[in-house]
């Protein structure tokens, strides 16, 4: 359980500072089981963040959704830093992004929290269904503790946690200026049971599968806007001249669409999983990035956003790259 | 109006006969996702849910729809399109989704009547299922609908438990009645006490409330205020809340071609997306997110009602529930109404 005093404390420092814009962190939400993403500006706010296993939002996709907009004769651009609260998976995604040069680290003010995991919206609204009150959730061993109406539930963490928490290698920052508490010891192992069931399916089976997911898709683009790694000036989907994608809704566009997704995302996705969790059509967005992030692995043994001073995966070459591909 | 009972085990009968005379869109349940679907068998039917995902307005206005197809080069061409000639009959919608096709009918018939969306309403027949257990995000009583409001709907259906209290409210809904005519029976003042039970049971089951009273004139004072900016800010600039909004009713209209052959579709937009008042000259006069989110709640609380005499939200919360950053329309309004100006 994170130490919230410290966190507010930390903050409140950072925030006071003069080279400081705001700090994005989380505040309680307007209902049930929500928290959202919070600025704090000043330190009246501070009071208001928080950090709790709800806190599920990958925050590093807000400094890459700043907008630079024209300014008026005479105004100077505001280059003050950014503070930003982050998670284990959270930080391999500032990392990346720092190594692709779309973020300069002197800009950022981390705060790192060792995150033990958070929680699956989806479960936890499946076990308490129709909460209209905001309610807190607090950790305690193995247990989350709920308090819903005076009445307080323990329920064992495993059956709460997101999946990918479940087998989670990195659930410290790897890369913070201040970190809130202890390290943890306790590390999962990242397993690819899914994507080698899946593999064994027939190629009919499989495209099936596929087809029957993108026909689902209404082209919302949250899977786009939710992800830290998705910061193109413009994306390809969006260009009108050539027009690579059309704006029809069907399958073929659809499938178009989630394929260059995920395509784009090969050896840069840290698996932080947002673009699963907002999809509105609930299409396992995950397979299709854990199935690319097992290829780069296995090729390139490459595991994104672990150091700062690494190239990108594409950036680079290695004579002992395999080189099958070319004929 | 007229109020029938019909026992719950016709239901399936009175289905397959409306089938033999109407494309018959049903709530369906897929990997947990409720959509309304053309039905073929009654089997297909879910009518165990809150609401589904995407609302009911997409059977009558479609994300893509061709409006003509053309020919291009020396022997160029335009072909118009048939429009669907298909009576249809949307079964279980809920009473918000119905009240957004009153809302948006006054788009699509104003100064120019829309083709494509009129002939489709004109020629559906909506069969409402009232709501017995409402969403933790249902507001409807906010803004003048109920669970169990049949105005409307051509027919209302309401759960009794071994049967359903029918209200008819139009000749539309006693075309239905004709076709299952021997199904349903006359209904007793006891069913009608009932009706009124379960509906009220329902009412007070919502417990989140948006406070109205006020908020046109209230939006005109406040458009330059820092709420907006504060509220955008964690906006991700996605399509949800609009794509999902049963009265978001903005479409882009463009030109789809092969090498010779070509249509002009059009399909949904959102006024989330910078690409929507993006100008050919390059400039775009809503070019932060902020700009844009305050748009999405001037034009449903402002500028509709402006236009329409009516607030362009029915309730059905749906915007609510799958924002990925917890952007509640229920909240912003209610703080906007706190606003000090």
């Amino acid at each position: 359980m994170v130490n919230l005093n410290k966190l507010r404390e930390e903050a409140n420092k950072i925030v006071n500072r003069d080279d400081i814009k705001y700090i994005i962190g989380w505040e309680k939400g307007t209902y049930g089981f929500q928290v959202t993403p919070f600025f704090a500006t000043t330190s009246d706010d501070i009071d208001k963040l928080i950090f709790s296993p709800l806190c599920i939002h990958n925050l590093t996709v807000f400094p890459m959704l700043e907008e630079k907009l024209p300014m008026r004769k005479g105004a100077e651009e505001d280059t003050r830093k950014i503070g930003l609260v982050v998670k284990g998976c959270d930080s391999r995604a500032i990392i990346q992004i720092i190594q692709e040069k779309g973020l300069n680290r002197d800009d950022l003010v981390i705060i790192g929290i060792p995150c033990t995991g958070v929680i699956d919206p989806k479960k936890i609204n499946e076990k308490f269904p129709n909460q209209t009150k905001p309610v807190n959730v607090e950790e305690y061993e193995k247990y989350f503790i709920i308090k819903i109406n005076g009445k307080t539930h323990k329920i064992l963490k495993e059956e709460l946690l997101m999946n990918k928490c479940k087998q989670c290698e990195f659930p410290n920052p790897l890369v913070y200026d201040v970190l809130i508490g202890p390290e943890i010891k306790n590390k999962g192992k990242n397993i690819y049971k899914n994507i080698e069931s899946f593999k064994k399916k027939s190629l009919k089976e499989k495209w099936e599968y596929w087809e029957k997911q993108f026909d689902k898709c209404i082209r919302c683009y949250a899977c786009r806007n939710v992800c830290p790694m998705c910061y193109c000036e413009e994306c390809m989907v969006d260009q009108l001249n050539p027009q690579w994608v059309r704006r029809s809704v069907n399958v073929s566009e659809n499938t178009a669409w989630n394929i260059m997704r995920a395509f784009h995302l090969a050896g840069r996705c840290i698996d932080c999983g947002e673009c699963e969790r907002v999809c509105p059509a609930g299409i396992p967005l995950v397979k299709l990035n854990k199935k690319l992030e097992k290829e780069v692995i296995e090729m390139f043994d490459y595991t994104p956003g672990l150091d700062v001073e690494e190239k990108p995966l594409l950036a680079m070459f290695k004579p002992e790259d395999p080189e099958e591909f070319i004929l | 109006m007229e109020s029938l009972i019909l026992a719950k085990n016709k239901l399936p009968e009175l289905i397959k006969r409306i089938q033999s005379k109407y494309l018959l869109f049903a709530p369906t349940k897929t990997d947990d996702i409720t959509l309304f679907k053309p039905i073929n068998d009654y089997k297909e039917i879910n009518l165990e849910f809150c609401n589904s995902k995407l609302p009911p307005k997409s059977l009558l206005f479609c994300q893509t729809e061709t409006l003509f197809k053309f020919k291009q080069g020396i022997s160029a061409e335009v072909k118009s399109v048939d429009l669907p000639n298909s009576k249809n009959v949307i079964f279980g919608i809920r009473p918000c989704d119905s009240k957004s096709f009153t809302i948006v009918d006054s788009v699509f018939k104003d100064d120019f009547v829309d083709p494509y969306y009129m002939k489709k309403r004109e020629n559906t027949i909506l069969i409402g299922l009232a709501c017995i257990k409402p969403g933790v995000n249902c507001f409807c009583t906010s803004m003048d609908g109920g669970p169990a409001n049949s105005e409307d709907l051509d027919i209302l259906l309401t759960d009794l438990g071994d049967k359903y209290y029918v209200e008819v409210e139009s000749k539309k809904g006693n075309e239905i009645i004709k076709i299952g005519k021997n199904f349903f029976s006359k209904s007793s003042a006891n069913d009608k006490t009932r009706k009124n039970e379960i509906s009220k049971k329902a009412e007070n089951a919502i417990t989140r409330n948006m406070k109205t009273k006020g908020i046109v004139e209230k939006l005109d004072n406040i458009f330059e205020n820092p709420l907006w900016k504060k509220i955008s800010m964690k906006c991700l600039g996605c399509g949800i809340c609009t794509y999902q909004c049963p009265t978001c009713h903005c479409f882009d209209i463009q030109d789809e071609t092969t090498l010779y052959d070509g249509a002009r579709v059009r399909v949904w937009d959102t006024c989330m997306n910078p690409e929507y008042t993006s100008h050919a000259s390059g400039h775009n006069p809503r070019p932060a997110r902020m700009n844009r989110t305050r748009n999405r709640v001037y034009h449903k609380f402002n500028y509709y009602p402006k236009n329409y005499n009516i607030i362009a939200c029915v309730g059905c919360g749906r915007c609510i529930n799958d924002c990925p950053v917890n952007i509640d329309i229920i909240d912003i309004i209610n703080k906007a109404r706190e606003v000090k100006t």
